[in-house]
């Protein structure tokens, strides 16, 4: 062989080892999954933050590790079941025949199995399955081991606790993380490029709902935000997601939401322990010594920084007892809306059916956008375009004595939302009759327009908004009661 | 010896294509679904294909025979044979530019029927009815139907219907969708229909199909429109008349849900 093609041979070799290389460049251990954690967390002093973290990593794990929390009110999903015979088997093992809960169909095989009630409750690790044979009523559940304990007729279980949530999450990784991030913190890859921006679940907070004033999201209102996604937004339709998979999906969505949610509480509770606060504080301090010192030059010279953040973690120290009712309280003050928010009575049904839709009931709309009493001008302006006056004013942050640096209307999460223009048709929350009259009953939650019903406005004040509204995008405003479209036909 | 060996490696390379050819279809690796094409133009469309795909049958065959000869009566000559190089051939030259002239015009003239009933406005069908209005945007189809009895208008109406990825038409008769774009440029494709019009910014372009059978199919974007692409994805369903004029009057009547009296509402 000739020293050029050894030098041929050679470039190949590298080639080929560079080729393979960029092949490879990327493959290797992912980086661990987790779960973000909120700025206010980030900003508490150590000890506080120490606390949190715990309590929240406790009730609720990792991405890879999901903790399922009996007390909120999540359907977890898995078998439920309650022990009818018991029966050891020959060469280890024990055979239970179980009965199916309400509502559920016993799978053809399970990972585990965790024990409800009876002599194996506290056990820490679930049972392991060795097989199942489905029946009609009654089934047979194998374990892999004799049970000692050994578990009563009448014991309740659940086989494969936590389906639902694994399903959800894997569903959610696939189609919902890259937009609104693992944590739901509404930052994920794709984020940056959208406006508006994927909702923050961490807030408990969703805007589009059907619910009452001040309340949780429903189910399916999520359901009807996830099937027909969000016009005018990133947010996709996901129609031919499979039943369950989205049943799924919303499950972990709503996890996910009380996640953010507890974080938030027990952040709100541990305020004072916060960098922001502190910082205040001596902030504070040091401006009175200065009046005082004017008057009183002994006067007491205010507390160092370091002196503040020792005295604040001597504080948190001293907390210790109340550190369990914080929680305590968090987790119950959270429960309870969730657990409310699919109830029927909790629904905005109106109490009179659409208000026929004539000239009259637009006008009186109309009469209504542009009265003290709604004040729908001063956002949506007089020609219902989305520029009033309301969007040249500086806004103050919900919360807190200041504004915000840009004129606008901001949303609780610091974004600008400019007022809609009424006259393009679109609706986020949906186009149907009834979504307009609940967005104007409860508002959009979580922004600056305001819930209108119960106290406010009648029910049949509200219809002629609606009619009104609904009208916009078909006519100029000011022709809008001297010449109503014809082709109206929803009065019924 | 060498040359025998790449006789048979073009040999078989080409056996091989053909080959794999004829089992697609058993193995779902043919056209999607049924194999099949479900509209009246997919069918004719279909049927220009396997016209071409039969005239390129033969040619590729004939290729490949009288390449496989030439090369293994090379193959065989001893070596000391000197090859023989020839310059220009009157006759082969334009026999092998005419006859490929000719089937390309036969061709260009055979499908021009259905080019001309598929895209020119004066060959569609008589009795043909707009249904829907198809808007792309990144990442789905917006969809608007005319009310029950109504006919669809450029401009939309109080009382038209919107669905999101979900296209219903009634099936055994001619309909057309008007498409557009919101943003970018898509294709509106439903490949079991063999139906694919590309939506461009600014223009309303009207597409006809007739469905020959009920079922759902893949409704999908056929044109790379930005990072959701690959999920811009929504279903056609086809329906009887009945079923189609049952589905819209419901979808209507949902549509203009006053949240009373659910479910019984008095028309
Ligand atoms: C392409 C990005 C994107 C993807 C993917 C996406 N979303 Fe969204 N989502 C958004 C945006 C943007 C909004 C906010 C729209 C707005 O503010 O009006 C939103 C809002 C929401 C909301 C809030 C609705 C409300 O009433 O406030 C929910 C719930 C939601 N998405 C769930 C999901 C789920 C579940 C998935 C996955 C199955 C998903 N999203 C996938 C972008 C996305
Ligand atoms: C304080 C300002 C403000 C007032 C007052 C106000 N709105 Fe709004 N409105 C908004 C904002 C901001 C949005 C957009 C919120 C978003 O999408 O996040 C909005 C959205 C809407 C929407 C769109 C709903 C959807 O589904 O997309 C309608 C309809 C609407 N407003 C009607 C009204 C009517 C009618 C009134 C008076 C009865 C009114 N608004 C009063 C600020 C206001
Ligand atoms: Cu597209």
């Amino acid at each position: 062989m000739n020293s050029a093609s050894m030098t041929s041979n050679r470039r190949t070799v590298s080639l080929v080892s560079l080729g393979l290389s960029l092949l490879l460049c990327g493959c290797g251990d992912a980086p661990k999954a987790r779960f973000s954690w909120s700025k206010e967390t980030d900003d508490l002093t150590p000890m506080a933050n120490a606390w949190v973290k715990r309590a929240v990593l406790q009730n609720f794990g990792t991405p890879n590790e999901l903790v399922a929390w009996e007390r909120l009110p999540v359907e977890y999903g898995g078998f439920a079941g309650t022990v009818t015979a018991v029966e050891t088997v020959e060469g280890g093992g024990t055979k239970l025949t179980v009965k199916r809960g309400e509502g559920t169909t016993a799978p053809a095989s399970a990972r585990q199995l965790l024990w409800k009630s009876g002599a194996r409750v506290d056990e820490a690790e679930p049972d392991g399955v060795a097989s199942i044979v489905a029946g009609e009523t009654e089934s047979t559940v194998l374990m892999a081991q004799r049970l000692d304990p050994v578990p009563d007729v009448g014991d309740e279980f659940v086989l494969n606790p936590g389906n639902r949530l694994l399903d959800g999450r894997r569903s959610y990784l696939k189609n919902c993380m890259h937009c609104h991030g693992v944590a739901g913190d509404g930052a994920g890859p794709t984020a940056r490029y959208l406006n508006p921006l994927p909702r923050d679940f961490r807030r408990g907070v969703m805007k589009f709902t059907s619910t009452r004033p001040g309340e949780r999201v429903s189910r399916d209102d999520l359901a009807r935000t996830i099937r027909d996604g969000i016009p005018g937004t990133y947010m996709p339709s996901f129609l031919l997601m499979a039943p369950e998979e989205m049943t799924a999906v919303i499950e972990y969505v709503r996890w996910l939401s009380m996640r953010g949610e507890f974080e938030k509480r027990l952040n709100d509770e541990l305020k004072d322990f916060s960098r922001t606060a502190i910082a205040e504080q001596g902030k504070n301090a040091r401006l009175e010594y200065e009046a005082a010192v004017k008057n009183d030059p002994d006067a007491e010279r205010p507390p160092t920084a370091d002196e503040l953040a020792t005295r604040a973690e001597e504080d948190f120290r001293g907390m210790a007892e109340d550190l369990e009712f914080v929680f305590v309280d968090a987790g119950d003050l959270m429960a309870g809306p969730w657990e409310r928010a699919d109830a029927t009575d909790n629904i905005i049904t109106p109490s009179i059916a659409r208000v026929a839709d004539t000239p009259e009931s637009r006008e009186k709309g109309r009469v209504l956008y542009l009265s003290q009493k709604t004040k729908c001008y001063t956002c949506h302006g007089s020609t219902g375009k989305g520029d009033g006056p309301a969007t040249e004013d500086f806004w103050a942050i919900t919360g807190s004595s200041e504004t915000y640096p840009e004129r606008g209307l901001h949303d609780e999460w610091g974004h600008l939302v400019p007022p809609r223009d009424l006259t393009r048709g679109q609706y986020r929350g949906g186009r149907r009759p009834i979504d307009v009259f609940r967005r104007l009953y409860a508002g959009i939650k979580g922004t600056p327009m305001p819930a209108f019903g119960g106290t406010g406005l009648t029910d049949e004040e509200i219809w002629h908004l609606v009619n009104y509204v609904m009208a916009m995008p078909f006519e100029g405003p000011s022709t809008t009661t001297a010449n109503p479209s014809p082709t109206v036909a929803t009065s019924r | 010896m060498e040359g025998r060996f790449w006789t048979l490696v073009f040999v078989i390379f080409a056996a091989a294509a053909l080959a794999a050819c004829a089992v697609a279809p058993a193995y779902q690796l043919w056209f999607p679904g049924s194999g099949e094409a479900l509209s009246t133009i997919g069918a004719r469309i279909d049927h220009l294909f396997y016209v071409i795909l039969v005239v390129i049958a033969v040619v590729f065959v004939g290729v490949n025979v009288a390449l496989g000869y030439v090369l293994w009566r090379g193959a065989k000559q001893p070596s000391e044979v000197k090859a023989v190089y020839s310059h220009g051939n009157q006759t082969l030259e334009v026999v092998w530019t005419v006859i490929p002239g000719v089937i390309l015009l036969a061709l260009a003239l055979y499908q021009m029927d259905v080019w001309a009933s598929f895209r020119m406005r004066e060959f569609y069908p008589q009795d043909m009815r707009t249904i829907a209005e198809v808007t792309a945007r990144q990442f789905e189809w917006r969809i608007r139907y005319a009310a029950p009895d109504k006919t669809l208008e450029a401009d939309p109406h109080p009382d038209d219907v919107y669905t999101v990825n979900d296209l219903r038409v009634p099936v055994n008769r001619p309909v057309a969708i008007s498409l557009r774009t919101e943003d970018v440029q898509h294709a509106f494709f439903v490949p079991e229909l063999r139906i694919k019009q590309d939506a461009l910014p600014g223009k309303r372009i009207p597409v006809w199909f007739e469905v020959t059978r009920p079922g759902t199919y893949d409704l999908v974007c056929a044109e790379l429109c930005g990072w959701g692409h690959y999920k811009m994805k929504g279903r056609l369903v086809a329906l009887s008349e009945e079923d189609y004029a049952a589905w819209l009057k419901q979808a209507f009547e949902d549509q203009f849900d006053d949240g009373v009296g659910e479910g019984e509402k008095s028309d």
